[in-house]
């Protein structure tokens, strides 16, 4: 048998070529369900990339005006109309609660069950909020006449691929708020005390990623 | 199956947490100042970017992860890096198309929302 | 991590279901699972199978009065379905759900799948997919008839059959199968990577796994397109917006459609779609591979290139989608780059049937009924390869393209091809599965008509692209434009696929009949060495293995090694001290 100390004078490549090469398991160390998670991941990284590619090519070959992002999702703030003050601030509670997520798994591995339901309580609670703020940035945008199939302010299509991609992003927030929720209670509940917690950072694994998927969302739909 | 799990000291958190708060922050100024051009195209994802390198870095662990996994995960992203590319120019020449043969708007003017004109233009509504 | 690792399956305990239910139905046993997948996607290729004999009946006898109910709208559902059903819901569900799961847990020597119970739903999910596919004939206007490709605008204007409800069904029926897919490929992946046994490198496992992990990678990251397109093609067609669609004028009316871009289906599509010509084809590539060094008693030629052929193949398959769109209007820089990607691409492919050949020179092949398949899948896949090298090229795909050539092409490499492999496959593992053997007569029978029967199908389809007979016509009526002989010719392809899909029975009635009667099977009949030959009972039982889990000491091509007594050496037998 071969030995798996490891050595920290290896290269990234030859720790590469020995881990691939060695038997039983390919990721030394990772517990089934997190490779699980990351694969899966690496495949909804695919379902939203392809997702930004067609808002990519919506957004280069229609000839009809794009709307201005910064204008349309403006909020009126005492008489004064502030420039994507909504997303901002749905953006500051996404990573506020990835923050609370991050500190979940720390508290996991450290076993202290109710810190960790709270932060993950936390988290859902976080996540719930972003998930209520979209609904109102849809009612807004229904209100002024934006549409699925119809835009007032130029290319129908910027309603189609906003409410599609947001819509799917915000399904992925609701689905992970029910799954942490689901986790904590499971955790307190003692359902994962013969195992070292990992259930924890497979949850993180995929609430960091909603969370992930937003920065490029803001980036693209809200500033370019 | 053995593990140690990533436990790594609090502060590291906290600081990538207030990181991504400044990192978005600037990206916000970006459009609050009113950047336009290469600059605003170029700050915007530079700081895309930077937070999303730090989110999968640190709160994902991935720096922590053996390189087997790193490669595993990072690597084949790469086919998608070659749709968009392609997608891009595949774009491009489909509104030069629009543009050259069907006699499209080369730079059509976006109407204002309608919190910012108060409606006069009354069209008939698509419900 | 000094220590000895210990297979984390062999500290955990296995759910054992009490009830009948709980073992044979809502099973979470992979061998169970395999059976279940088969069986569906047996029955569902069936109805593939007769949808496409009365297509030939219809193209062959056109106006004939047996014929009369099968319209137009039918023909081109029937293309549809059949298309559809034979890529997805067979093929795919076949290879990956039921060899996936049969081969994968018993060749890395696991007890089960990492997550059975998500295994499990797997399975019954890709069953609702297939239960809604099967609705859309029962809807309002039948099933789509777009062609399997189901290109906007036109799938989604009227004129097309099923273009409101039927195109619904089938779009979502896909996306619960991308569902399945996703549960079942995350667990194919995840067992391979990281619940192997002891000694069990990646560079030791048998080719057939290797295939099956490339392909299911390749669907996990393929299929995430397929579903982003059926998303966006669902909200065109009931929410109204204008993804893909352009403004049209449809039956004389503008539609309420402006400015969508048809191609960035065709794209996404074919993003999705070439890789899974390789998601089919890398099992069967790895089946065949394993057949001929079984059944040839020689280790097979250059494992290393063979499993490195695999990877180069799944990489380069999602840079080459846009050889399917040549005639499409993209821009015209981009057959350049796709041609070329797409040469490429038949190196590796090339190096494995050289391989597959030079593991037959000078070896002791056995003319057994798998052997036999495996002979035919790489004559069959030989031509099929070829013509591809003539499509791939733009100049020669261009007056080509939508000919019964590309017809041709596509069936021998990916229609006949991959179903040999599976008979081959099914034929080789049946004794394993059911601890009875096939009946060997029957078996021989079956294999001529379906290797004649197909070369006597698609053969003459070359001939008939050539002179420019085009496809998907539901009828052509007499026109100068192709020789009679044309028609004689595909009178006899409409006999010649009769007599195959008849000649299926047989097959049927071997599976049924040698499940009860059959011969009982010795653990090892072909004296094969990889861990699935090697379990303590045949069939195997749950679980797989006793307490411990068996220990691999060697790749799984040791046979005719010199100086051994026996003409194979298991896996699991130790190897001699280095002298």
């Amino acid at each position: 048998m071969t030995d798996t100390t490891l050595s920290t004078q290896e290269s990234i490549f030859t720790s590469t070529a020995r881990d691939w090469s060695s038997d039983m398991s390919t990721f030394k160390g990772v517990p089934w369900g997190k490779a699980m998670m990351w694969i899966f991941l690496l495949s909804d990284t695919f379902i939203f990339t392809c997702f930004l590619v067609g808002y990519m090519v919506m957004r280069m070959t229609v000839t009809e005006p794009w709307p201005v992002a910064s204008e349309v999702f403006a909020l009126t703030v005492w008489g004064v109309s502030v420039p994507l003050l909504l997303i901002a601030i749905m953006t500051f509670i996404l990573i506020t609660s990835s923050g609370t997520m991050a500190m979940a798994v720390n508290m996991g591995y450290q076993r202290r069950k109710w810190a960790v339901f709270w932060l993950m309580v936390a988290t859902a609670a976080l996540g719930a909020s972003f998930v209520g703020m979209q609904c109102f940035e849809w009612t807004k945008l229904i209100l002024e006449r934006v549409r699925p199939w119809y835009n007032p302010m130029g290319a129908p299509q910027f309603g189609s691929i906003f409410f599609m991609v947001t819509g799917f992003h915000g399904l992925h927030v609701s689905v992970g708020v029910a799954y942490l929720l689901i986790v904590a209670t499971r955790v307190v509940r003692g359902k994962y005390d013969h195992t070292n917690f990992e259930i924890v950072e497979i949850t993180g694994l995929y609430w960091h990623f909603v969370d992930l998927v937003w920065v490029f969302i803001f980036a693209f739909f809200y500033l370019w | 199956m053995a593990t140690e799990g990533q436990q790594h000291p609090i502060k590291i958190y906290f600081l990538i947490w207030l990181l991504l708060f400044v990192f978005s922050f600037f990206s916000y100024l970006v459009d609050y100042l009113d950047l336009q051009g290469n600059l605003r195209w170029f700050l915007i994802v530079v700081f895309m970017l930077l937070k999303a390198g730090f989110i999968v870095a640190i709160f994902m662990h991935m720096k922590w992860e053996r390189f087997a996994l790193i490669f595993g995960i990072l690597l084949p992203p790469i086919a998608l890096v070659v749709l968009m590319f392609l997608m891009a120019i595949e774009s491009n020449y489909a509104w030069n198309t629009r543009v050259w043969y069907m006699g499209e708007d080369m730079a059509p003017k976006p109407k204002p929302p309608e919190h910012l004109h108060h409606g006069e233009s009354e069209e008939e509504t698509h419900y | 991590m000094a220590t000895v690792e210990v297979p984390y399956q062999e500290t955990v305990p296995l759910h054992h279901p009490k009830t009948w239910i709980g073992k044979y139905i809502f099973s979470q046993d992979h061998k169970i699972i395999a059976v279940q997948y088969g069986i569906t996607a047996m029955a569902v290729g069936l109805v593939a199978l007769i949808l496409s004999e009365f297509m030939r009946l219809q193209i062959a006898f056109p106006g004939w009065e047996f014929m009369n109910f099968f319209t137009a709208d039918h023909y081109y559902q029937a293309i549809t379905m059949h298309g559809m059903i034979m890529v997805i819901y067979l093929l795919t569900a076949f290879l990956l759900g039921a060899f996936g799961n049969f081969c994968v847990p018993l060749m890395c020597g696991a007890r089960d799948m990492v997550f059975p119970f998500v295994n499990m739903l797997s399975y019954w999910v890709y069953l609702l997919s297939v239960i809604i596919l099967m609705i859309s004939y029962f809807v309002p206007g039948g099933p789509t008839g777009a062609g399997w490709t189901l290109y906007p605008p036109q799938t989604i204007t009227a004129g097309t059959p099923g273009f409101d409800w039927g195109i619904a069904t089938m779009l979502i029926s896909l996306a619960v199968f991308i569902v399945a897919f996703t549960m079942g490929g995350l667990n194919y992946i995840t067992t391979i990577l990281q619940a192997r046994t002891r000694g069990l490198t990646l560079m030791r496992m048998p080719l057939t796994v290797w295939g099956i992990f490339i392909a299911t990678f390749l669907g996990l990251i393929a299929f995430p397109a397929l579903f982003v397109s059926a998303v966006m093609m669902l909200l065109d067609n009931f929410l109204g917006t204008s993804f893909f669609m352009p403004a049209v004028v449809s039956l004389g009316q503008k539609l309420d459609y402006s400015g969508g871009q048809p191609l960035l289906f065709q794209h996404l599509f074919w993003f999705f779609g070439h890789p899974e010509v390789y998601i089919v084809a890398l099992p069967a590539f790895g089946v065949i591979s394993d057949l001929i060094s079984v059944h040839a008693r020689k280790n097979i030629f250059g494992y290393r290139m063979m499993v490195w052929a695999i990877v180069a193949i799944g990489a380069l398959s999602l840079i080459v989608w846009a050889h399917h769109m040549y005639v499409a209007g993209m821009h015209p820089s981009f057959g350049f780059f796709f041609a070329t990607t797409t040469l490429i691409i038949a190196v590796p492919t090339a190096l494995k049937v050289y391989n597959w050949i030079l593991t037959l020179w000078r070896a002791n092949i056995r003319i057994t009924v798998p052997m036999l398949f495996a002979l035919a899948f790489v004559l069959t896949f030989i031509v099929g390869g070829i013509t591809g090298l003539f499509l791939g090229n733009v100049i020669i795909d261009i007056p080509l393209s939508d000919t019964y050539f590309v017809v041709a092409h596509f069936h021998m490499v990916m229609g006949v091809s991959p179903i040999l492999a599976i008979f081959g496959g099914i034929y080789h593992w049946y004794p394993k599965l059911t601890g009875r053997m096939l009946n060997d007569t029957i078996g021989r029978i079956h294999f001529y008509f379906t290797f004649i029967g197909t070369y006597a199908i698609y053969f003459p389809m070359h001939y008939l692209g050539f002179i420019g007979v085009p496809r998907r016509y539901y009828e052509t009526g007499i026109s100068e434009f192709y020789p009679i002989a044309a028609h004689n010719l595909n009178k006899f392809i409409t006999i010649a696929a009769l007599i195959v899909g008849i000649s299926q029975v047989l097959f049927i009635y071997n599976l049924v009949h040698s499940y009860f009667k059959g011969k009982k099977a010795p653990a090892n009949p072909w004296g094969a060495n990889s861990l699935e030959w090697c379990t303590p009972e045949t069939p195997p039982r749950h679980g797989n293995w006793e307490d411990r889990l068996p220990t691999v000491h060697r790749w799984a091509y040791d046979f005719g090694v010199p100086g051994e007594e026996k003409d194979h050496i298991p896996q699991t037998v130790p190897r001699r001290k280095a002298n």
